[in-house]
């Protein structure tokens, strides 16, 4: 889906405190038309928050919630045209597939011809042909999202809420499911609202990220900013596996910071914002995939000589702990294939990586 | 709403029928579309303050006036002079309905004797019941227990009147146990079991024995097995480990059967009058007595309904208090 | 425990199974006694007195007057029940305790109190003795016990499926009968059984609150104040086989609840 530009959502300076705590403090942004968007963050952080404050199931304390242009701040949500997948699904027990799918529809007041059409699109594109029949504690755990999803389809809304749904499928299963949600909300072009504390899970199906920690927005992007030129300490350590570089800062050089790590000149790509003063202390993150381990110096580049002090097998490849540099304290973690990790002579080796890789953090 | 396009895969066009059942709207679906509904229902739902009370009101009503009605409309006549009140005659307030509890041994012996009997019975019923729900905590299966706890409560959905009678055909001159008696030749004559404080209490602890028995299974089942082998573990005997694991776990389901059976033993008015004679007279047909003479003696009744139940709830509460725990909490 | 214990425990257990079992069941053999007279030795046996409880029109009247009470106060007190636990259960407020409290009071006050009370409220709202005061007695005194058991229900129903269904369009009326109602059912069966046993068993308050027509534990009370007679054995025996179905069927639904969907 190439241009959305369209906002299909905006959340307008949202607080919400429960008592003492702020759950959510000053949220405000837009949310695409047709954008699969990710809340990700650790319990607590607010996400789940926004969303039921999306949902309309929880009253916020300032600000407004607009959908596709009207102010549903006031709204319950039996009134917006927002729809839910919960977290257990929440498939009512006494009703058969069929009957919880037609479930919103009739309460729009649809007639049987209109519901059975609509139903009968959403079992094909779900998969859920021959399952009509069944009442929810005679599916399995996947074909229950699925029946969760289609009802909640149903109603053609505006904004679909998916309430960490993936949590009680195990580990193969959710990563089908994964893919599948991606290629449902690509072919029918709703907007998906996804919260989860996964990251992977973020990661592999958004189109957009939005990291929450303690209320705030740490940083908002696409995956691949997210994950590679990570803003904050709090988004680097909570996303992948990363390095983090501690130096103070030696100088600029046409828009990257030079950085004194241990003795070592590094170069990192600084995000926007205010460049931190010389000599000033910066911290760095860099992806463990984004070390390139050698096991002879390379030709080209400028590969730095390290000594390996630690590794791990782990089957395809090996966690490999380098010491770089003279001094104490400069240590990377990086990935190295298997094969090719045993043909280091004596532990040495040499490393290197693409500057722009090296994010420096605000904080 | 209208539906939007979308690009489903194998969406058919399902061909236009004139079938009426396809025209039809759900019932809830019409009633929300309904404008009235929706006029209605837009200014009693309005705040979910308004909602609240919508869903209260009748509730409190209720409860208020048909559980605690009776109560304070009972304890207040009981401060008047004469009701059904007479035509043309003010009622006074009086506290002479109250006094005259006092002055008459004809009146205390029967309350002193019911709440007598009620301990001493309550006391019995523990004993006796114990064991057995021991038994079905523990020594049951767990997927058995609902049989075995099935096959004791058959008997006690038939009624107290029935259960009283089946007392009698088994106390009386020429009932059950005499018979045995004689048949063994242990006696000559028949035992009169009847009508007395015997045959009362065996039909009371007989009536009440499931309202001790369920609350002791309850929290003798809820006690893990592990404590009981820890406890061996260390060294504990059987009679050590009753005393000092099993019984005091099992404390609340102590209280709340004593309670529950101590009030409703102190309740009954048929099984004293069926099964009981007249040195045996509880102060349930005493009260009695003062309802069934038409006239002004209800204030007097109400008077003495009242000092009982100040009474009864009052040990209740004491001995809920000495077990440890407030009496609202127990009623859990 | 030893094995000795173990065997007392189960010697006890049949002791008291049988301490429960045999009045009635001499109760049930009585009532095919050939002749007017309650007591052993049973010299000759007769199906007579069965025979003419079930052609009894008085017995049968009764019966169905006691039947009439219990089906009505089971109408109306799962309805107030049912109310009542659905304002009490979900909802946090100042007093709880207290209206919850006063809620159960009239299962916990002791019988008589209780059917003397009510014999002097209803001359207050000025209700003669009869089928429509007993109705309303019994119905305050089974109000509780509904309560009590659709709470337990209530509870284990998870706010997502409300919040589902007002997702989907419903508000509260919608939600409530759609979702709600369904998912106590079997709540309701039970304690709806539960409350024509009440219902039916009941004396103390019938017998205050009653008129000229008896219910049927009334009407056996009467009938044993006059002396013993196997007629009252047959009408028990009846009462009993009554209850038992009843209470049987009380425990399969409650059974069913407690594994979880309806």
């Amino acid at each position: 889906m190439g241009q959305h530009r369209k906002a299909i959502v905006t959340l307008e300076r949202i607080t919400k405190r429960f008592g003492e705590v702020t759950a959510i403090d000053d949220l405000d942004m837009e949310i695409m038309a047709g954008e699969f968007i990710t809340f990700l963050g650790p319990s607590g952080c607010g996400k789940s928050t926004t969303l039921r404050i999306l949902g309309g199931f929880e009253k916020l304390d300032q600000g407004r919630v607009i959908v596709d242009g009207e102010d549903v701040t006031r709204l319950p949500p039996n009134r917006r045209d927002v729809n839910m997948v919960f977290q257990d699904y929440a498939l009512f027990p006494h009703m058969t597939v069929a009957q919880n799918i037609a479930f919103g529809l009739e309460l729009k007041g649809k007639t049987r011809a209109e519901i059975d059409k609509r139903r009968g699109e959403l079992i094909d594109f779900l998969r859920l042909g021959g399952l009509s029949g069944r009442t929810p504690d005679q599916l399995s755990g996947g074909q229950r999202q699925r029946v969760a999803l289609a009802r909640a389809l149903a109603p053609d809304p505006k904004l679909l809420l998916l309430d960490e749904p993936l949590g009680a499928l195990d580990a193969k299963l959710r990563g089908q499911v994964q893919v599948e949600l991606k290629d449902i909300q690509k072919r029918t072009g709703k907007t998906f609202f996804f919260v989860t504390h996964d990251q992977e899970e973020a990661l592999t199906m958004s189109d957009r990220i939005v990291v929450m920690n303690a209320g705030r927005v740490e940083q908002d992007g696409t995956p691949e900013d997210l994950y590679f030129r990570p803003r904050s300490r709090f988004v680097a350590e909570f996303i992948g596996e990363t390095n983090l570089i501690q130096g103070t800062v030696a100088g600029r050089d046409n828009g990257a910071i030079i950085i004194d790590w241990n003795g070592l000149k590094v170069r990192g790509a600084a995000g926007e914002g205010a460049a931190p003063a010389a000599g000033s202390p910066v911290t760095a993150a860099l992806r463990l995939e984004s070390v390139t381990c050698h096991a002879e110096k390379p030709v080209e580049g400028n590969a730095i000589a390290g000594r390996v002090v630690h590794r791990l097998f782990k089957g395809s490849r090996t966690a490999l702990d380098i010491r770089v540099g003279e001094r104490e304290g400069a240590v990377l973690k990086a990935y190295m294939d298997a094969t090719e990790a045993q043909r280091i002579a004596h532990e040495n080796l040499w490393v290197s990586w693409d500057a722009s890789r090296l994010s420096v953090l605000r904080d | 709403m209208a539906q939007s396009e979308s690009d489903y895969a194998g969406a058919a066009e399902v061909p236009a029928r004139a079938t009426p059942g396809r025209d039809r709207r759900s019932f809830w679906g019409r009633l929300l579309g309904n404008e009235f509904y929706r006029a209605v229902s837009a200014v009693l739902f309005k705040t979910e303050q308004r909602q609240f009370w919508l869903l209260a009101s009748f509730p409190l009503l209720w409860v208020f006036f048909a559980h605690l009605g009776p109560i304070l409309q009972m304890v207040w006549i009981s401060f008047v002079d004469s009701y059904p009140p007479t035509a043309g005659r003010e009622p006074q307030l009086t506290i002479a309905n109250w006094t005259s509890f006092f002055r008459e041994a004809i009146f205390v012996m029967p309350f002193l004797r019911t709440l007598a009997f009620a301990f001493v019975l309550t006391l019995c019923t523990l004993v006796l019941t114990y064991p057995v729900a021991y038994f079905l905590a523990k020594h049951v299966k767990r997927k058995n227990q609902l049989l075995f706890l099935l096959l004791l409560l058959i008997p006690f959905w038939v009624g107290e009147i029935v259960r009283t009678y089946a007392i009698m055909i088994l106390l009386g001159n020429n009932g059950a146990v005499n018979l045995v008696l004689k048949f063994l030749g242990l006696i000559d004559r028949p035992i009169p079991f009847m009508y007395t404080s015997f045959s009362l209490g065996v039909g009371i602890i007989y009536l009440t024995s499931l309202y001790m028995l369920l609350p002791l299974y309850s929290a003798l089942e809820k006690i893990p097995n592990s404590y009981l082998e820890a406890a061996a573990d260390l060294g504990a005997g059987s009679w050590y480990r009753f005393r000092r694991v099993t019984l005091p776990l099992s404390k609340e389901g102590i209280a709340s059967g004593c309670t529950l059976v101590f009030l409703i033993s102190t309740g009954y008015y048929a099984t004293p009058v069926l099964l009981g004679g007249p040195s045996t007279t509880v102060f349930a047909e005493t009260i009695a007595g003062f309802f069934h003479v038409a006239g002004d003696k209800w204030p007097v009744g109400a008077a003495f309904s009242s000092l009982m139940l100040i009474t009864t709830l009052a040990i209740t509460g004491m001995f809920l208090k000495l077990m440890g725990r407030s009496g609202k909490g127990m009623m859990q | 425990m030893t094995r000795h214990t173990r065997i007392l425990m189960s010697v006890i257990y049949w002791a008291f199974i049988i301490y429960l079992f045999v009045p009635l069941v001499l109760m049930v053999v009585m009532g095919f006694k050939d002749s007017k007279f309650i007591g052993f030795p049973i010299r000759g046996w007769t199906l007579d007195w069965y025979a003419d409880v079930l052609q009894n029109t008085q017995v049968l009247g009764v019966f169905a007057y006691s039947m009439a009470i219990a089906l009505a106060t089971t109408a109306l007190s799962l309805v107030i029940g049912t109310w009542v636990a659905c304002f009490l259960g979900p909802h946090r407020f100042r007093g709880k305790l207290i209206v919850f409290a006063v809620t159960c009071l009239p299962a916990v006050i002791p019988g008589i109190i209780s059917a003397i009370s009510l014999r002097i409220f209803a001359r207050l709202i000025e209700i003669e003795p009869g089928m429509l005061a007993i109705i309303l007695g019994h119905t305050v005194h089974n109000v509780p016990f509904v309560a009590l058991v659709v709470m337990a229900r209530l509870a284990t129903l998870p706010r997502s499926h409300i919040e589902a269904a007002r997702d989907l369009g419903a508000d509260a009326i919608v939600a409530f009968f759609r979702i709600t109602l369904p998912y106590l059912m079997p709540a309701l069966i039970g304690a709806g059984i539960f409350c024509m046993l009440l219902s039916f068993d009941d004396f103390v308050r019938a017998y205050f609150l009653g008129g000229y027509a008896p219910t049927l534990p009334v009407l056996i009370f009467a009938k044993l104040r006059s002396g013993m007679s196997p007629e009252i054995n047959a009408i028990s025996t009846v009462v009993l086989l009554l209850t038992a179905v009843l209470g049987l069927w009380a425990e399969r639904s409650m059974r069913r609840m407690n594994k979880g969907t309806s």
